[in-house]
């Protein structure tokens, strides 16, 4: 790590940007991630966790896409392997960022075990395969969740000139993991939601056995409830679970060249996908954009829905 | 750019265009999946249906225009799968030919592609075809063994050569069979055809019906040797392998649904009112009037006009196989014709329930307002004119061969029909097409 730098004021607040010389591997992180797991253990049977987020930004400047790993992830989310980064894969891009965030040192909760339960990009423009990204990334909104407690992940892809070209929010939710000086549930858009009602289907996937292990793969992403069913179960998770990614971008990839340049994609995720699994899937036009639902086809109970609007 | 004055008198200078004949056909009869044709190559079975039609209008040694043909299922072998079939038949070696390839319209667009050149005088005379075996379907290895393959063979030394191939995992080496399910979607065509068939409320008797009627109008055309000059045998195949002449409407009622089980209306497609899985080949002949004239042949039909459609099914704005119901309303109202004015109309049954979709859309005043522009219901097909000799439900669907199938049969009923009536009003056909990727592919003929 090299010296600080100041905040900026796009979205960065007082936090302190920690310039990195290169996109840290997963790897290494996944380690750190899995040793949260082991002082989490203490924090949950005290029933808390660290009282703030950390108030630090990492960026990397001159990040370039890897050909072939895109064209892989690409062909593996049913993407046309164009020059154009889809909007999932600098999310990949960018997610060794986000986790070591969630790794540093006062995380409130650790990376392991925690819940993608909702994600949103802003794509501003198309990010391509021969220009370098600034990528950034950040946590924000630290609240108590009737189950736990959530933080949101954010990351920024800027271009050459510092123009944004992508912005992402992962939510995240560790289950049990409760701030004692933040009481109370906050405001949960999860339980407004209607009850969920399965449509016509226009299509059904079939995700293989080793589907986490091939999105793994792409994405850099070998969190091993997706790898292993072994430690699926250690979660609590009959067999491996899809990387909940890997189902959002096959939707946006469905909703296809349709989307335009800029758009917001947005996904809510439900029940994970046990692999390997055939789930039900409805990807159509709205009044503005498209909509979409992926659910089990025999229970009809959801695994995510989303939509991809124009900005 | 406006065209230039000497463009404009460039253009003037071509031909006009002209009538493009069909002149006959042959095909093989249609063998059902592991059957008679089971060990026999899509080469082989084009060869052997072009090699009849030689044999039957005495083209042997002579130099057709052009050969045009395609498989669905193919081979990579087969990159020239009719110019292969062209120098192994009884043609003249300088027959050019190319491939085509449309899905289920394939056929189809090979007698439309080359009627047009015909049409523009760059042709005489011309051979449209198809062939499809389920039998023989071209079997791929996995993507990562098919990878390693390719990297060992670039490979320049043993040890690079070993270290692709060590990347090959025993589970890589399961075969990659072809697939009939959209790329897009996941769904099977009989699952997209299940939702279209919910969405319009087909019942399964009417399908049931419908298969019926195909067997039962198939198997009286056989009998009264209406396919006599149509079909060569091959392989002791001597009639459509799928036709079923004693099956009944309680026999199609016991058979169980096989598609559309996991929605929420009852399930009524079966292996009955479904087309089943076939090998073989067609082609069909065509030619100009003065071709035609000097090889003596009396022409059947003329091909008028085509017109290709396509839906959105991806995103569940139409039913896979509905191209055809916004196609051929586009294709009349260029010609200024309705419904009423064809004596015949060919649907190809995909499935039962794909010719009922499609007549329920024009025959709904909703879908004629709303989504072909109309001021009511586009129209209705009289029954008696659908489909006279049984179509693809009974006589089986070897994917490319359809189209070859369809027109040399009907055009041959066109002609029949104008000898009964010399000197009448113009006899029609109208013949559509549904195919894979939302695809719709139609055409009018009128008898010659």
């Amino acid at each position: 790590m090299t010296a600080a730098v100041p905040p900026t004021g796009d979205g960065l607040g007082d936090r302190r940007v920690v310039t990195l010389p290169a996109v840290p591997a997963l790897g290494g992180l996944y380690v750190k991630g899995l040793a949260g797991v082991a002082t989490s253990v203490v924090g949950r049977r005290l029933g808390r966790g660290s009282g703030a987020l950390p108030d630090v930004a990492y960026e990397v400047a001159g990040v370039r896409a890897d050909a072939a790993r895109l064209t892989a992830y690409q062909h593996l989310v049913g993407e046309s392997a164009s020059d154009a980064l889809p909007a999932g894969f600098v999310h990949v891009l960018a997610f060794p960022l986000a986790v070591a965030v969630m790794t540093t040192p006062g995380f409130p909760f650790p990376l392991v075990g925690a819940v993608h339960v909702a994600n949103r990009v802003e794509q501003h423009r198309e990010a391509r395969l021969d220009e370098p990204l600034t990528l950034r990334a950040w946590s924000q909104g630290l609240r108590s969740h009737r189950a736990g407690t959530q933080a949101e992940l954010v990351v920024t892809a800027s271009d050459a000139d510092g123009e944004r070209v992508w912005t992402g929010v992962s939510t995240y939710l560790a289950k049990g993991v409760h701030l004692t000086d933040r009481p109370g549930p906050a405001d949960d858009p999860a339980e407004e939601r209607t009850p969920f009602v399965a449509p016509v289907p226009t299509g059904r996937w079939q995700l293989p056995a080793d589907e986490g292990r091939l999105y793994a793969a792409v994405s850099g992403d070998r969190n091993p409830i997706h790898v292993s069913s072994l430690a699926a179960k250690g979660f609590g998770f009959p067999r491996a679970i899809a990387h909940g990614m890997d189902t959002a971008a096959r939707a946006l990839a469905a909703v296809g060249a349709a989307h335009g340049p800029a758009f917001v994609w947005t996904a809510e995720f439900a029940r994970p996908v046990l692999l390997p699994g055939s789930p039900a899937v409805r990807v159509a036009r709205d009044v503005d954009g498209f909509a979409y639902a992926v659910w089990d086809a025999r229970s009809g109970k959801p695994h995510l829905t989303g939509t991809v609007r124009p900005v | 750019m406006p065209p230039t004055a000497r463009q404009a008198a460039a253009r003037a200078t071509g031909p006009a265009p002209r009538r493009a004949l069909v002149l006959g056909g042959n095909r093989i009869p249609f063998a059902r999946a592991g059957g008679a044709y089971a060990r026999s190559s899509n080469q082989d079975m084009l060869t052997a249906a072009l090699d009849g039609l030689v044999a039957r209008y005495g083209l042997q040694g002579e130099t057709i225009g052009e050969v045009a043909a395609g498989a669905v299922l193919k081979h990579s072998r087969d990159f020239n799968l009719t110019r292969e079939s062209v120098l192994g038949s009884s043609l003249a070696p300088t027959t050019p030919a190319f491939d085509l390839q449309q899905a289920c319209a394939t056929g189809l667009e090979t007698v439309v592609s080359l009627a047009n050149k015909i049409r523009l005088g760059q042709l005489e005379s011309a051979i449209a075809g198809g062939v499809d075996s389920t039998s023989d379907a071209p079997v791929a290895v996995s993507d990562r063994l098919r990878r390693a393959l390719l990297e060992a063979s670039r490979a320049r030394s043993a040890g690079a050569r070993l270290a692709a191939l060590a990347k090959v995992r025993p589970r890589d080496l399961a075969p990659a069979t072809p697939r009939t399910d959209e790329p897009r979607t996941g769904l099977s065509m009989g699952e997209h055809q299940a939702l279209t068939t919910a969405q319009w409320g087909i019942s399964r008797e009417a399908q049931d019906e419908l298969a019926l009627a195909s067997h039962q109008r198939l198997a009286a055309a056989w009998d009264a040797g209406f396919f006599d000059d149509l079909v060569t045998p091959y392989r002791g195949q001597t009639q459509d392998g799928n036709l079923r002449r004693d099956t009944s409407l309680e026999k199609l009622a016991a058979l169980r649904p096989t598609f559309g089980l996991a929605l929420d209306t009852p399930a009524t497609m079966t292996a009955g009112n479904s087309t089943p899985l076939t090998d073989g080949a067609a082609t069909v002949l065509l030619g100009s009037e003065s071709w035609a004239a000097a090889h003596d042949v009396t022409p059947l039909a003329a091909v008028v006009d085509a017109e290709a459609g396509a839906v959105d099914f991806v995103h569940g704005v139409d039913g896979l196989l509905m191209a055809p119901a916004f196609a051929v309303p586009r294709l009349l109202a260029r010609n200024g014709l309705t419904l009423d004015d064809f004596a015949y109309v060919e649907i190809h049954e995909a499935f039962a329930s794909t010719v009922l979709t499609t007549l329920a859309a024009w025959e709904s005043e909703q879908f004629g307002r709303e989504r072909l522009g109309l001021d009511g219901a586009f129209g209705k097909v009289d029954p008696a004119r659908l489909n006279v000799h049984g179509s693809s439900l009974a006589a089986g669907h070897p994917f490319a061969a359809t189209g070859g199938r369809i027109v040399a049969t009907v055009s041959k009923e066109l002609h029949r029909a104008r000898v009964a009536a010399p000197g009448g009003p113009p006899i029609r056909a109208l013949v559509s097409v549904c195919a894979a990727g939302g695809l719709g592919l139609t055409a009018i003929l009128e008898a010659a």
